[in-house]
């Protein structure tokens, strides 16, 4: 059997796919921001908190590490309107994603931190640095700078992975592709066009990250060496 | 849509070519003495095997009530939706008795008898909240099944709604028993199956947007079992055995302009 192919009964939906798109970006980026924070402390605490903390934060990455993404949304969608609670999709899809990357970055930064040399923390001592100097200056910035290539990925895996908020009725670019595909009987072509702007969405990600790492790694910058 | 037509056109006019000498199927019925009917047996609460593997559900006993009244055993013919069509035409059973939902479509390739029952697309909510027309839906949560037959009349009826849309019937069903949902546009089928499992406020149908009636599916030119099989849907809609099957399986009754 042959197919005939006709992306043009998709023109009609563009506007729709426009905003698809605008809200996997709002989706990622936010939940992109607070996973950074939110791991970065939860390393710290890993790496150099009390034992009981990183009793906890160590069960807290590994629950979430090992169950799937789509269980975390719904236990976070509806478990959440079950205690009574009525939140938007959008909110419970940002808290599920930040609830999952939050456990990634972690150990992704904790693995930067482990490599920083202990000489190094003995240096920032012997000039005189406080603690809080010495873990912002020759702790956490180099140990960013180290694993900020790992931390790009993980973000444009979670854009991707924003895709199965369309499950909990997050109108995401994937979301947006069923149902255009329903209207039209056009699945072939929706998804391949989807295929496509997620593919570009990656290289957009990636581009910005590489221009916010020139524009924060200035030693790199100067210097064009890795750490 | 076309290509459907085409294939389903391409088929019909195949099976003429290839069965211009076929006898009239009531005939064969009768000096056969057994039914063969399409079932599936893949959508419940249609057609389904129960617990002890056997074919139960709405449609296998209006078939078996069918049998029954022209006194001969029933053959199951197992089909999927997307061959009821096919097996239709090339003879593989005598008739199609699978929540066929009568269409213009399918009215060009097969004939039906007149419906036994419905599926109906409908606006359900919480009991006790007055919702008489699509204006008590504005500004609502509003929950459907993305790209259903539901959906698309929601959308387009309930305008000012503010659409839930969830992947399948699955998730809508948890979204209304955890409350995620004001109302909802689904089946009653649906409705139902939410009911069952506690929600805070249970469900019932406040408007109904529109009804798919289904119906037998037979060959086309077969006036003589037509008229046989419409009989028999007219006596049991009025003695209420049809609507007893119905009522049994979907969990409410027919319309009333279908039983009268």
């Amino acid at each position: 059997m042959t197919y005939q192919f006709d992306f043009a009964s998709l023109l009609p939906y563009w506007r729709e796919f426009a905003a698809g798109v605008w809200l996997t970006l709002q989706l990622s980026a936010v939940a992109t921001v607070l996973g950074f924070v939110g791991g970065a402390l939860c390393a710290i605490a890993r790496a150099d908190g009390p034992p009981w903390l990183k009793r906890v934060v160590g069960a807290y990455v590994e629950v979430i590490r090992n169950t799937p993404l789509l269980v975390q949304i719904f236990l976070v969608y509806f478990g959440i309107a079950v205690l009574g609670v009525r939140v938007d999709a959008n909110v419970a899809a940002v808290l599920a994603l930040v609830v999952n990357v939050v456990a990634y970055t972690c150990e992704i930064m904790r693995a930067g931190i482990e490599s920083i040399h202990t000489a190094q923390v003995e240096a920032g001592e012997c000039l005189g640095m406080n603690r809080r100097q010495i873990y912002w200056h020759v702790v956490l910035r180099p140990a960013i700078e180290r694993v900020y290539p790992a931390l790009v990925s993980q973000y444009v895996l979670l854009m991707l992975a924003s895709s199965i908020c369309s499950q909990i009725s997050a109108e995401e670019l994937t979301a947006v592709a069923n149902r255009i595909q329903s209207d039209t009987f056009r699945s072939f072509e929706t998804y391949i066009v989807v295929g496509l702007v997620y593919l570009a969405l990656s290289f957009v990600v990636r581009w910005a990250f590489w221009g916010f790492g020139l524009l924060v790694f200035t030693r790199r910058r100067k210097l064009g060496t890795a750490l | 849509m076309k290509r459907r037509t085409f294939l389903a056109g391409g088929l019909a006019a195949a099976s003429t070519l290839a069965m211009p000498a076929l006898a009239d199927t009531l005939d064969t019925i009768r000096s056969r003495k057994k039914l063969l009917v399409a079932l599936d047996l893949g959508s419940p609460p249609f057609g389904m095997t129960d617990a002890a593997m056997q074919p139960t559900g709405s449609d296998v006993e209006t078939a078996r009530l069918l049998a029954a009244a022209w006194e001969m055993p029933l053959e199951i013919v197992q089909v999927t939706s997307p061959n009821r069509v096919p097996f239709l035409l090339t003879g593989k059973a005598d008739m199609v008795i699978a929540s066929f939902s009568v269409n213009e479509e399918r009215q060009k390739v097969i004939d039906f008898s007149d419906p036994y029952g419905v599926i109906q697309a409908v606006i359900a909510g919480p009991k006790g909240r007055e919702v008489k027309d699509y204006a008590a839906v504005v500004g609502k949560r509003l929950g459907t099944t993305r790209g259903s037959t539901n959906d698309k009349e929601a959308t387009t009826r309930a305008q000012g709604a503010q659409m839930v849309r969830y992947d399948d019937d699955a998730t809508l069903i948890t979204a209304m028993v955890s409350g995620q949902v004001d109302m909802v546009a689904t089946s009653p089928q649906v409705m139902n199956t939410a009911n069952g499992r506690n929600p805070p406020v249970p469900f019932e149908t406040k408007i109904v947007m529109r009804t798919f009636p289904y119906a037998i599916g037979i060959r086309k030119g077969e006036a003589k079992l037509q008229t046989a099989l419409n009989e028999w849907v007219r006596k049991n809609l009025r003695n209420g055995q049809l609507n007893a099957i119905y009522k049994k399986y979907h969990g409410s009754d027919l319309p009333a302009e279908m039983l009268a």
